[in-house]
C-alpha cells in the first residue's frame, strides 16, 4: 500500500545519469501536497510572519539594501493616527496598504492632487476625511482577514510604471512575478491588467499571465483565463517576444529577497519604476503554482534542475 | 455517436502514459471502494422518509441505521479519514477543514432527509437576514450568535410545520450555524458562485461521509471492538497524509500543459510517431507536418527536370522583430536605419521601360 504512494526511484542508468533533470511529464508538476511540505522544510514560521507584514518585510529587504517602493508613512496606532493630516504629509499621488492585507483588498490609489481633494484612477474624488476614514478602516483590521484585530497602514507614493511596461495597458501597473528557490530563480511571470480586470493585476480577476523566459527576458507565452493569446486584448500590441527592460536586475533582486527575509521558497511581486526600475512590493511566502500552466513547465524540474532532491 | 465516444476514448487511454495512469488506477480504485461504502450505508437505511418522532425514546442514528448514540463518537476518525482523503488526495475545497465532518455527524442525529433540510433553510434564512446583519456592523461573534438563534428559530417553526418533533441537540444547530457564517464569508469574498460550488462541495463530502458512517463495514469494525476503528484510521490518516503527489483535480487542472506538448510533438514529422496513428495523412496533414522549404529543390512537374529548369525555392523572409514599445528609443542614435531595411523592395539601378513614352 505504501508503494502506491511513493515516487517510484528513477531507474539507473547510464542516460540517467547524464540528463537528471528529464522528468516524466507528470513528475515534474508541483502540486498543492509537494508546495506545501517545501514551505514547511524551508520557510520558517517566523519568516512567514515577516512576510506577511509589509512593514516588517520592508525593513528586513532595506537592511540588506534591496530596493523596495518608497515609504511615506506607517501609522500602527490611534494616536500616531490622531497626528497624521493628510493635506500636510501626504504627496499628490499615494497608494495605501494594509501592512497585513492580502489579494490587495483595501488599497486605496490616489493619482493625483487638486487643492485638498485627490482623485482615484477612475475619478472619483477623495476628501481629507474619506482618506482618513480609509486609514482608521485599516488601522481597526478591516482588511486584515480575521487573524488580526490591528493594523498598520502602509502609505507609499504612488509608483508610475516603466514606459516600456506601460504602453503594453489600458490601466493599472503590471508586475511581475518570480519564483525562488534560495537564491536561484526557477520560473517567472508577467501579469498584465486588462479592462476586463479592472486595472488589477489579478490573475482570478482575468488579467493577462505572461510566462518570460528566465534567460533571455522574453514574453514567451500569455494567457487569460486559460486562453492562449499573442497580443494584447485591449491595446493590441503583440505581447509574446516582447522583452521585459531591465531583466538582470530583476533577476538579481528576486534572487536576494527571499533569502533577505528568511524564506527559502518565496514569490517575489516586481514592478519597474519609470525613475527607479524594478522594485519589490512585496515577497510572498506561499506563492501560488497557476504559474506552471502559465509558463507551461513544471516547477518541480525546475528545482531539481537547481539541485533540489525530492526523496 | 456512443461508439465514436467510445473508440475517442479507448485511444486516449491507450495513449496516455503510465505515469498519467497511476494517479488515475489509484484515484478509480479509491472511488469504487468509496462507491461500495455508500451504496452499503444506503442498503442499511431503515428508512428516508420516517419523521422522528415516530421513533419514540430511540435516537435518530439507532433508528434508522442501528447506530448506538454512544458510537457517534466512534465513527469521527472515520469522518476524519474521508475529509483528509477529499482535501489531500481527491483535491476537494470545502467549508472549513472538518465541517463536512461535522455536518455528516449533524445528519446522523438528525436524519438522513430531515438534516439536509434543516440545513438547506437555516442557509436560505441565513441568506436572506445576513445582508441585515452585516450592515449592522456586528463583530464575528455576535453575528455568530445572532445565527445560532436564527437556526433555532427555523428548526421550531420546521417543527410546528410538519407538525413532529425533531430530536436535535446543541451540536447540530452550532454546525448549521457555522455553515451559515461560512457561506456568507465565502460570497463576500469571492462572489456567489464560488460559494454555490463550495456548499455543493461541502454537501456532496458529507453525505458521503454520511453513507459511509452508517455502512455494515463501519458497524462492524465498531462492534468488532471500541480500539479497532480509531487505530485503523489514525494509521491510514497517517499514511494518507504523507501524500505529496499530485491531486486529482491537479490532474485535470495542469492537463492542459501536457496535452498542449503532446499536440505541438505531434506537429514535428517524425517516423517514431506512425505507432500512434496508423492512419494516413491526409495530403492538407501532411503538408502541414513537412519540413519548410529551406534551399530544398522542388520537382513539381516534368519540365522541371529540363536542363537549367530547377530552380531553388527561395528562403522565406526571416518574420520581422516585433515592435518594442520603448520610450528610450528616440534618445538612442539610428544607425542604418535609411536605406538598408529588410523590408524594402530591392531596385535596381537599370532604366525602367515601361512604354513608348519612356523611349
Amino acid at each position: 500500500m505504501l508503494s502506491l504512494f511513493r515516487r517510484p526511484r528513477p531507474r539507473q542508468s547510464a542516460i540517467d545519469m547524464i540528463r537528471p533533470i528529464e522528468m516524466n511529464p507528470i513528475e515534474e508538476i508541483l502540486g498543492i501536497n509537494m508546495r506545501n511540505a517545501l514551505i514547511a522544510k524551508y520557510n520558517p514560521r517566523s519568516a512567514i510572519e515577516r512576510a506577511r507584514d509589509k512593514v516588517a518585510a520592508k525593513v528586513a529587504l532595506e537592511a540588506e539594501g534591496i530596493a523596495c517602493t518608497g515609504t511615506v508613512a506607517v501609522i500602527d496606532d490611534n494616536r500616531s493616527l490622531m497626528q497624521f493630516k493628510p493635506t500636510r504629509d501626504m504627496p499628490d499621488a499615494w497608494a495605501i496598504k494594509p501592512a497585513r492585507g492580502s489579494q490587495g483588498d483595501g488599497i486605496l490609489l490616489a493619482v493625483r492632487r487638486e487643492g485638498d481633494v485627490w482623485y482615484k484612477g477612475s475619478g472619483t474624488p477623495l476628501t481629507e476625511t474619506d482618506v482618513m476614514n480609509h486609514i482608521q478602516k485599516v488601522v481597526d483590521g478591516g482588511f486584515s482577514g480575521d487573524s488580526a484585530s490591528e493594523d498598520a497602514a502602509l502609505i507609499e507614493p504612488l509608483i508610475i510604471a516603466d514606459p516600456g511596461l506601460a504602453d503594453l495597458v489600458p490601466e493599472g501597473l503590471p508586475d511581475l512575478r518570480v519564483i525562488c528557490l534560495h537564491d536561484e530563480p526557477l520560473m517567472a511571470m508577467l501579469r498584465l491588467p486588462t479592462n476586463e480586470s479592472d486595472g488589477k493585476a489579478n490573475l482570478h480577476q482575468r488579467a493577462i499571465g505572461a510566462g518570460v523566459s528566465l534567460e533571455t527576458g522574453r514574453i514567451t507565452r500569455a494567457l487569460v483565463k486559460g486562453e492562449p493569446i499573442t497580443h494584447h486584448p485591449d491595446t493590441g500590441i503583440r505581447l509574446v517576444g516582447f522583452q521585459v527592460p531591465g531583466w538582470d536586475r530583476v533577476l538579481e533582486l528576486a534572487s536576494r529577497c527571499g533569502p533577505a527575509i528568511g524564506l527559502g521558497y518565496s514569490g517575489s511581486d516586481i514592478v519597474l519604476d519609470k525613475n527607479d526600475g524594478p522594485l519589490i512590493i512585496e515577497v510572498n511566502a506561499h506563492p501560488g503554482i497557476e504559474i506552471q500552466n502559465i509558463c507551461q513547465l513544471g516547477l518541480k524540474a525546475q528545482m531539481a534542475a537547481v539541485g533540489e532532491d525530492f526523496r | 455517436m456512443y461508439s465514436k465516444l467510445k473508440s475517442n476514448f479507448q485511444r486516449i487511454w491507450g495513449r496516455a502514459t503510465p505515469q498519467v495512469r497511476r494517479p488515475l488506477y489509484i484515484g478509480l480504485g479509491v472511488g469504487f471502494v468509496l462507491a461500495v461504502l455508500v451504496v452499503l450505508g444506503l442498503t442499511n437505511t431503515e428508512s428516508f422518509f420516517a419523521m422522528p418522532s415516530s421513533f419514540g425514546d430511540q435516537a435518530t442514528s439507532q433508528a434508522i441505521w442501528g447506530l448506538k448514540p454512544s458510537n457517534l463518537l466512534m465513527v469521527l476518525p472515520l469522518g476524519a479519514f474521508l475529509v483528509v482523503l477529499a482535501r489531500s488526495f481527491i483535491g476537494l475545497k470545502a467549508f472549513g477543514l472538518f465541517t463536512p465532518m461535522l455536518v455528516a455527524l449533524a445528519f446522523l442525529q438528525i436524519g438522513p432527509i430531515m438534516g439536509p433540510i434543516v440545513l438547506g433553510s437555516s442557509v436560505l434564512v441565513g441568506m436572506i437576514v445576513a445582508p441585515a446583519l452585516l450592515k449592522l456592523r456586528m463583530t464575528r461573534v455576535g453575528f455568530l450568535g445572532v445565527l445560532i438563534s436564527l437556526v433555532v428559530l427555523v428548526l421550531v417553526a420546521l417543527q410546528l410545520i410538519l407538525d413532529t418533533q425533531l430530536q436535535v441537540d446543541a451540536f447540530p444547530v452550532v454546525v448549521c450555524a457555522l455553515v451559515v457564517e461560512r457561506w456568507w464569508r465565502q460570497w463576500e469574498k469571492d462572489g456567489a458562485v464560488e460559494a454555490a460550488w463550495l456548499a455543493f462541495n461541502t454537501f456532496m463530502i458529507s453525505i458521503v461521509i454520511q453513507f459511509v458512517m452508517v455502512s455494515h463495514f463501519a458497524l462492524m469494525l465498531i462492534e468488532a471492538s471500541p480500539l479497532l476503528m480509531p487505530a485503523a484510521t489514525a494509521g491510514a490518516i497517517a499514511i494518507l497524509g504523507r501524500y505529496r503527489g499530485l491531486r486529482v483535480t491537479e490532474i485535470w487542472r495542469f492537463a492542459p500543459i501536457w496535452l498542449e506538448r503532446r499536440r505541438a510533438a505531434r506537429q514535428v514529422h517524425d517516423p517514431d510517431q506512425l505507432e500512434f496513428d496508423l492512419r494516413p495523412p491526409t495530403p492538407e496533414e501532411a503538408q502541414e507536418r513537412a519540413p519548410p522549404l529551406e534551399g530544398i529543390w522542388v520537382i513539381n512537374s516534368p519540365r522541371d527536370l529540363e536542363p537549367f529548369a530547377r530552380r531553388q525555392v527561395p528562403q522565406p523572409r526571416p518574420e520581422p522583430e516585433p515592435a518594442i514599445p520603448n520610450s528610450e528609443a528616440q534618445f538612442e542614435p539610428r544607425i542604418g536605419t535609411s536605406g538598408t531595411a529588410p523590408d524594402r523592395p530591392k531596385k535596381h539601378n537599370a532604366w525602367l521601360i515601361k512604354s513608348a513614352e519612356d523611349v
